[in-house]
């Protein structure tokens, strides 16, 4: 009778799940031939094992809905669909950062001098009404511009072209306060003389000119002050603007 | 990309992983769902697989990941909430006519370990080294745990009256 040595944890289980090799078998046989206690729940394992082998084999049903070539083509879709997502969110921040860009600074840059066609639309439209000061007298109309806007304001003559002003109005815009003179030559033709700050930003033009909803306007800058030059873009329109500007500059 | 040898592959192997995550997760529906992510996984990680490791094991591991992260997830979730979710599974009525068998329902009320080792080494017959390098750890931990699991089978099985696997009956 050999004194055998207990086999290993892993042995025992290598017994119960049938992976030992028969002389590897027979010793753990033989050693719990002799330790009944041991061999019992050795025996309740391989029990237990086989009923749940038999008892789960029912289980193994094909799962067609799971198919790799179905799941292939679910997240190619969905990964489509991100992507979809992904680039409109993407068009949406381009199109908002491209809005923005172009419209950075209405009235102060990209559209410049906006607030000087909106104050000739104001005033000249209706011919002058609401003027805060309404004389022909060039005097006093400098006079009026330098204490308001500034002292180094120079109104251009335009009296050998046949214009003559009318009266002037101020503004509150965003830059600061602005000042509008206008002219008429006595035949339904309006010019309109704008001054303003360049703001805080100090935006000066360059010299330019560009056309909307049917007025013309005429910028530049020149000693720290914007100035535009408004008219209605017909012919007449046209000349008057350019020999304002020819004169004022 | 579509290869049809990884489609065959993974479609050979697909009721097993059914079987497995059912008896996980205890909920068809969750299972079908868990099988699904877990093929969608491999076959964007195909390549990542090494040579030397069993498909079985390969697929087995990331279904099992999947599964904790999933509880895991949903844990967080009841705490949140501040609710304490009730932990019965929905097994459908023909499973629970099953586990009526005191085997099963031993097995069905161990603890989600116990039973994937038991599901991997008895069920699938996998290998001690495929089941430790799932679970990331040396085989002698292989061992003990599944001489634990094999153990509470037993005693679960063989009927106290108070354990959970009675109340499951209901």
């Amino acid at each position: 009778m050999t004194t055998t040595t207990p086999p290993s944890e892993h042995d025992i289980h290598a017994y119960v799940d049938g992976h030992l090799d028969s002389a590897h078998r027979s010793e753990v046989e033989r050693y719990l031939a002799r330790h009944a206690e041991q061999a019992e729940e050795v025996h309740g394992w391989r029990q237990d094992a086989q009923q749940l082998r038999t008892l789960l084999a029912g289980d193994l049903a094909p799962a067609p809905g799971l198919d790799p070539i179905l799941v292939r083509e679910t997240s190619r879709r969905r990964r489509a669909q991100r992507l979809a997502v992904a680039a409109a969110l993407f068009v949406c921040l381009a199109v908002g950062s491209i809005a923005g860009w172009t419209a950075r600074g209405v009235g102060t840059g990209d559209a410049p001098m906006a607030d000087a066609m909106q104050a000739y639309r104001l005033l000249a439209m209706d011919h002058g009404v609401g003027m805060d000061i309404t004389t022909g007298n060039e005097t006093d109309l400098r006079a009026w511009l330098a204490g308001r806007i500034g002292s180094d304001i120079r109104l251009p003559d335009l009296a050998d072209a046949g214009f003559r002003p009318i009266g002037g109005r101020l503004f509150a815009t965003e830059q600061g306060p602005a000042g509008m003179v206008l002219y008429d030559d006595g035949n339904g033709h309006t010019v309109s003389f704008y001054v303003r700050p360049p703001g805080p930003a100090r935006h000066l033009l360059p010299r330019g000119a560009r056309e909307e909803g049917g007025l013309l306007a005429s910028y530049w800058s020149d000693g720290g002050h914007n100035y535009a030059v408004v008219s209605t873009s017909t012919e007449a329109g046209r000349g008057a603007a350019e020999r304002v500007v020819a004169r004022s500059i | 990309m579509s290869d049809p040898r990884i489609d065959e592959a993974l479609r050979s192997m697909l009721p097993r992983m059914r079987r497995f995550v059912l008896w996980l997760s205890r909920d068809a529906h969750a299972a079908d769902d868990l099988v699904q992510s877990a093929v969608e996984r491999a076959l964007s990680r195909w390549h990542t697989r090494r040579d030397e490791e069993s498909l079985r094991g390969w697929l087995f591991a990331i279904l099992y990941r999947l599964f904790l992260d999933g509880k895991r997830r949903a844990a967080r979730q009841a705490l949140l909430l501040g609710s304490i979710s009730n932990d019965e599974p929905t097994w459908p009525s023909a499973e629970r006519v099953a586990l009526a068998h005191s085997t099963l329902a031993a097995f069905a009320a161990l603890p989600v370990e116990q039973r994937s080792l038991l599901l991997w080494i008895t069920v699938e017959g996998m290998s001690y080294r495929e089941v430790a390098d799932i679970l990331k750890v040396p085989i002698g931990t292989v061992m003990s745990r599944l001489s634990r699991a094999r153990r509470a089978l037993r005693q679960l099985g063989e009927g106290d009256p108070e354990s959970p696997s009675l109340r499951l009956l209901k």
